[in-house]
């Protein structure tokens, strides 16, 4: 593991509780995130990971806990708060503006800074034409970073999977977020495209400081790159701590593999 | 040769006319992914709001300036449908996000029946009319190059400048500005855009504000040329062809959907309709849209459909 500094808590999620009619998808949930770390949720199926990210970022309201971003509560927002806030995501089931280019998708994730007036950048005129210009080469420094460049005029409805993913990943980028959410970004890919994504995921970490949290379900992965895994099973906290602690834990185990009566 | 560009021209103008009522669908659709069925009705009701307002203000507020009741009539009816859009949102829009398409076109369909009958509660449902003060004679044109020259409907004519400009406006708007590719984005996925910070409520309602206006010129238009009557709902039916011609998702398609209809509608009726009896103008436009359905679905500029399996 390489020495980054993590700093103080940034995310910290308390005794969050969330259900559908009669169904608890989370019960009393709790955990911290610091900045600058490789934060994993893991747990089996249905275990509610990611009702648990839906709820970070504002897609479901919890019945009951509180969740604090910088030491600000906030209890009921919209999706479009959370990412003014600086948390940014993707999705599990891709969802990307399809129709629309792999440029203009990413570029989308850029609308929020775009102040100018809409007028100007209808004429791209004046300061409209140098903020076009400014968040396009942010856009292309993206890009360059995922290594898509072939496809930037592509429509992302074109593209195989896996480069899906990272337009996915790139559109969050864009965002220039604190805090990634990402939900299982490597779910259905191959050993060689899960490398990269891992090493895309690391280079965020790395180079921009952005304080990730991801769901996985491959173990392999997870054990790799996160610093701390909390562990969810049937919506409850089984177990959270460095990778090999949660890997000993008793109660961990028993979730993956059952236990012998 | 005179005669055969009378019958283009003619047809322009009518297909610049159907194109106004297409963009409302297409405006909708591209910010919301909803085939609004209710742009007809809004079309109506606006035209409703405009033809009584210019009739009302000079009584109530008693002068007799007909621009300046125009005027009036024009921006209470424009802030009347940004109610109505900020009312659909509320009430209607906002408790179907992320629904099926399905739903969406059903909800418009309620939006339909409840424009229809409240406009003409509120406003009657006798025959106004509108008038703006558009030259009704007809000119000549291009009387040099031909003998007796193309007659042109300076109307018409006038009309088919107004939906130029409003076109072109539009297009800027989606093409160029940020709020523009945030309508696109909301069109494909509303919680992806939502993720990265477009407010989904904003967004709906600035655009069913621009469709309202948008259903007001065309409105007022089709309005000083037919009188404002039940029947003009018939003629966001005419729109449907268009829209499914020049592709849902783009503002230049309705354009050139709405010219082609337009166009063929006029030619066909005098040079293939007297071979077959006439009457093809009512139903050439129905047709070719089938055609289209079956070839090119996505029509002739929409996002082509991909579907990975």
């Amino acid at each position: 593991m390489n020495q980054k500094k993590i700093g103080d808590v940034i995310l910290d999620v308390r005794n969050i509780s969330l259900s559908f009619g009669g169904v608890k998808a989370l019960t009393d949930i709790s955990f911290d995130v610091r900045e600058h770390e490789v934060r994993a949720i893991i747990g089996p199926n249905g275990a509610g990971k990611s009702s648990m990210l839906n709820c970070i970022n504002g897609v479901y309201t919890p019945q009951s806990g509180t969740i604090a971003f910088r030491g600000r509560t906030f209890d009921h927002m919209d999706s479009h708060e959370v990412a003014e806030m600086g948390i940014a995501r993707t999705f599990q089931n891709l969802a990307l503006f399809k129709g629309m280019s792999v440029l203009d998708n990413i570029m989308t994730g850029r609308n929020l800074r775009m102040k100018s007036n809409i007028l100007l950048q209808a004429l791209r005129i004046g300061p409209a034409e140098r903020e076009e210009v400014r968040h396009r080469e942010f856009v292309e420094h993206i890009i360059d970073f995922l290594e898509i460049q072939a496809y930037r005029k592509t429509p992302v409805g074109q593209l195989p999977y896996g480069l899906q993913k990272r337009v996915d990943l790139g559109r969050a980028l864009a965002l220039e977020p604190q805090v990634l959410l990402l939900d299982e970004p490597m779910a259905g890919m191959n050993v060689e495209e899960k490398q990269d994504m891992c090493r895309f995921v690391l280079d965020v970490n790395d180079e921009f400081g952005t304080t990730i949290v991801l769901i996985e379900h491959d173990m392999g992965v997870v054990m790799d790159i996160s610093d701390r895994v909390v562990v969810l099973d049937y919506g409850k906290k089984i177990g959270d701590g460095t990778p090999d602690e949660v890997r000993n834990n008793e109660e961990v185990i028993s979730a993956y593999l059952g236990t012998s009566h | 040769m005179g005669f055969f560009l009378e019958t283009l021209m003619g047809g322009l103008m009518t297909g610049m006319l159907y194109s106004l009522v297409a963009l409302g669908f297409v405006l909708i659709f591209k910010a919301s992914g909803v085939f609004n069925f209710a742009q007809g009705a809004m079309v109506l009701f606006a035209a409703l709001a405009m033809a009584r307002f210019a009739e009302w203000f000079p009584q109530w507020l008693g002068f007799e300036n007909k621009i300046l009741a125009n005027l009036l009539a024009f921006v209470v009816a424009g802030a009347l449908m940004f109610a109505v859009a900020w009312l659909v949102e509320r009430l209607v829009l906002r408790h179907l996000v992320n629904q099926d398409g399905a739903v969406l076109l059903m909800a418009t369909l309620g939006i339909t029946y409840f424009l229809d009958g409240a406009g003409q509660t509120l406003f009657g449902s006798d025959i106004y009319k509108i008038d703006i003060g558009m030259p009704k004679e007809p000119m000549f044109l291009f009387q040099s190059v031909f003998e007796g020259g193309v007659l042109v409907s300076q109307e018409d004519l006038y009309a088919a400048v107004i939906a130029a400009l409003l076109v072109i406006a539009l297009t800027l708007f989606f093409q160029k500005t940020s709020t523009g590719r945030a309508l696109r984005a909301v069109a494909d996925d509303h919680q992806a855009a939502q993720s990265i910070g477009i407010p989904l409520n904003r967004i709906w309602i600035i655009v069913w504000c621009v469709a309202g206006v948008v259903a007001l010129v065309a409105g007022m238009i089709w309005g000083s040329k037919l009188g404002v009557q039940f029947s003009l709902t018939t003629v966001a039916l005419r729109a449907l062809p268009v829209v499914i011609l020049g592709g849902l998702t783009s503002v230049p398609g309705a354009i050139i959907g709405g010219l082609i209809i337009g166009v063929g509608e006029k030619l066909s009726e005098i040079y293939i309709g007297p071979l077959v009896g006439g009457g093809i103008e009512i139903w050439f436009a129905y047709v070719l849209a089938l055609v289209f359905l079956l070839f090119r679905p996505q029509g002739l500029f929409g996002e082509k459909i991909i579907d990975r399996v």
